[in-house]
């Protein structure tokens, strides 16, 4: 599959300057830009789907968007998944409107037309009103993405049939996301449901937010912080012991400090489950990596999921036109928890960073009014400023990605910035720079990796 | 399940309580969270529970834990709750919001217990932002008042948010 768009070809260079450290107001608000978005950006990348957990059995299925596309992601009775458009052939109207669920056929509300899981046209009402040579069934199922992936239970999917693999696309930062998919044996699930809520702001908000905006914190939340933790403010950040990662747009900030987030969870069964597991953790995925897990962090994978390692929060930003999103949160636990556990998680995520927690309701008015008076036709024309920490990049022996030094910063929020633009400018994935040279190279488990990278 | 009352309550408590409730509305319009905390029982439980939109016919099994809930909170999560508002910290607050809510279709039925009544109302909640912007929530409720000397205090309720997508960006507010 191959999506193509013909016109407007602009330079989107202008709207950023990232060695200097600026943006363009308009990429938050302009129509064009977010239309060309949902092109060469979400067409194009692999994006998150699903967790495997939550369609474990023949025929469990889920609907979801990629970018403003609707889509089913349904497991199949050989166990694979697939994913394809919620949209029927015929008219396309949408043809399952449940959030999840099971079943063994998707029937079309509109003419009748039925689908299999697979997306395959089984028949319809009346079909003797076709004649011969009408409709080939075979060509006419739900339309099937390009590619399916599935890194360690997150399932992704891509419309672009010349994307790199899922491997290649997530890079070195799947030494990142092992901390929270790998930090134990038997891997992730997802518990509870999924809690959908509409943001009036433009999504790229979301997505810098989380992956690198520790500095919004101790200001934004800081009724949260004190009400959590007898009205003593959040404590200062070591900026000597703190780090931004960027790979290829996606990024990872965190502390060394090992505990921070699981303070923020507030639920002390839960610090003490990870300290018991965290010698093993150290065993698995070596030192530097079981001090990073648990501390206070957050990350997005490029172009639009964030979570918040230790709190276990997982999102997705969805796209709904320049000035709206719609979120989509989910509780992510290890497997081999016990219920107890899992239960005190999901209890602490919701207190925190669902949408009646401490911490969440303050983001988003913030986002919203960002993007709304960003707007303003005098206001748009103004940069806006992007440059903290600019002088701190440093190469560091253990930790991939482009490296910054201190957690408040604005690098890794450059990094996603310099892969929107990378995606919006280059139409071939192979002429896009790395951002930076890979370490990990082919490596299928970051587990095993010797010497410097197991440190 | 039918909602048939055992012996329908009293028309002093159907009064009293369905009083508490308007009274209950207005102190939270009005902001005055402490005197919304002095109307709940020392036990009380507080729950919002996640939906997820399935076909009539859907065959799959419910969720190993359930599916999730927003709000779990007792007395000492709603008083934090509380603190937080008052800190002065909550920047989305400032200038205030305003906040109304309607309370309807209220139904007072006897309990098993005879110092309680269970009660059904509907609640929307109309929220006019800081950034001017409006937002309209409706739910559902079901709680347990308790008559406890001379007034009723809520001991439990149960809140059905009637959206599969909130409207909002948050659920600072209480329902
Ligand atoms: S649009 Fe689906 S059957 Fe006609
Ligand atoms: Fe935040």
């Amino acid at each position: 599959m191959r999506i193509e768009r013909i016109g407007r070809e602009p330079d989107y260079s202008r709207y950023m300057d990232l060695k200097e450290g600026w943006l363009d107001r308009r990429i938050f608000s302009d129509a064009d830009i977010y239309e060309e978005e949902l092109y060469r950006i979400f067409a194009r990348s692999w994006l998150f789907v699903a967790h495997e957990s939550q369609i474990p059995s023949s025929g469990d299925f889920l609907t979801t968007h990629m970018g403003e596309d609707a889509v089913i992601v349904a497991r199949q009775p050989d166990g694979s998944i697939r994913v394809m458009l919620n949209s029927c052939p015929h008219r396309g109207n949408k043809v399952c409107f449940a959030d999840a669920g099971n079943t063994r056929r998707f029937v079309c509300n509109y003419h009748g037309w039925a689908f299999d899981t697979a997306g395959d046209l089984k028949g319809m009402h009346e079909e003797y009103c076709y004649d011969a040579g009408d409709i080939d069934f075979k060509n006419h199922g739900l339309k099937n993405v390009a590619k399916v992936g599935n890194y360690k239970g997150l399932v992704f999917a891509t419309f672009n049939s010349d994307a790199p693999s899922l491997e290649a696309w997530l890079g070195d930062f799947r030494w990142y996301l092992d901390m929270i998919l790998d930090n134990e044996e038997g891997g992730t699930e997802f518990i509870g449901g999924c809690i959908k809520s509409v943001i009036s702001a433009n999504w790229k908000f979301g997505v810098e937010n989380f992956i690198g905006d520790a500095y919004h914190a101790g200001w934004t939340h800081d009724s949260g912080a004190r009400s959590m933790n007898n009205g003593q403010p959040f404590p200062p950040i070591d900026m000597q012991n703190s780090y931004h990662a960027s790979m290829n747009g996606h990024g990872w900030e965190f502390g060394t400090e090992g505990v921070g987030d699981l303070v923020l969870l507030g639920r002390p069964k839960v610090m003490d489950y990870y300290n018991k597991i965290r010698p093993k953790m150290a065993e698995r995925l070596g030192e530097m990596r079981s001090k990073i897990f648990g501390s206070v962090a957050s990350a997005s994978i490029f172009p639009n999921v964030s979570f918040l390692p230790g709190i276990s929060t997982f999102r997705q930003w969805q796209p709904k036109g320049p000035m709206q999103f719609e979120l989509k949160t989910w509780v992510i636990v290890n497997k081999a928890m016990p219920d107890d556990i899992k239960e005190e998680v999901t209890k602490g995520v919701m207190q925190t960073f669902g949408p009646g927690g401490t911490f969440e309701m303050d983001d988003g008015e913030n986002w919203e009014n960002c993007t709304t008076v960003n707007r303003g036709v005098v206001t748009r024309h103004e940069r806006l400023h992007y440059r903290c920490g600019i002088g701190r990049e440093i190469e560091h022996d253990t930790l991939p990605g482009i490296v910054y030094r201190g957690q408040y910063n604005d690098a890794n929020q450059r990094g996603f910035y310099q892969r929107w633009l990378d995606m919006m400018t280059h139409d071939e994935f192979g002429k896009m720079p790395a951002r930076p040279e890979p370490r990990l190279g082919n490596v299928a488990e970051t587990r095993d990796l010797p010497g410097l990278f197991a440190l | 399940m039918l909602d048939r009352p055992l012996a329908p309550p009293p028309v002093e408590v159907i009064v009293a309580v369905t009083q508490a409730l308007h009274r209950e509305a207005r102190l939270l319009d009005n902001e005055d969270l402490d005197g919304w905390l002095a109307m709940l029982g020392k036990d009380v439980s507080y729950r919002l529970e996640l939906k997820s939109r399935r076909f009539r016919a859907d065959r799959s099994p419910p969720l190993p834990l359930g599916p999730g809930v927003i709000f779990n909170e007792d007395l000492g999560r709603l008083k934090m709750r509380v603190d937080r508002l008052k800190s002065g910290f909550v920047w989305a607050e400032d200038p205030p919001n305003y906040i109304r809510r309607a309370v309807s279709n209220v139904e007072v039925l006897a309990n098993q217990a005879d110092n309680e009544v269970r009660v059904h109302s509907v609640l929307v909640m109309h929220r006019n932002r800081i950034d001017g912007t409006t937002r309209l929530l409706t739910a559902g409720r079901t709680d347990r008042w308790r008559s406890e000397g001379s007034c009723w205090l809520l001991a439990s309720r149960d809140i059905v948010l009637d959206h599969s997508v909130m409207p909002d960006s948050n659920l600072n507010a209480f329902f």
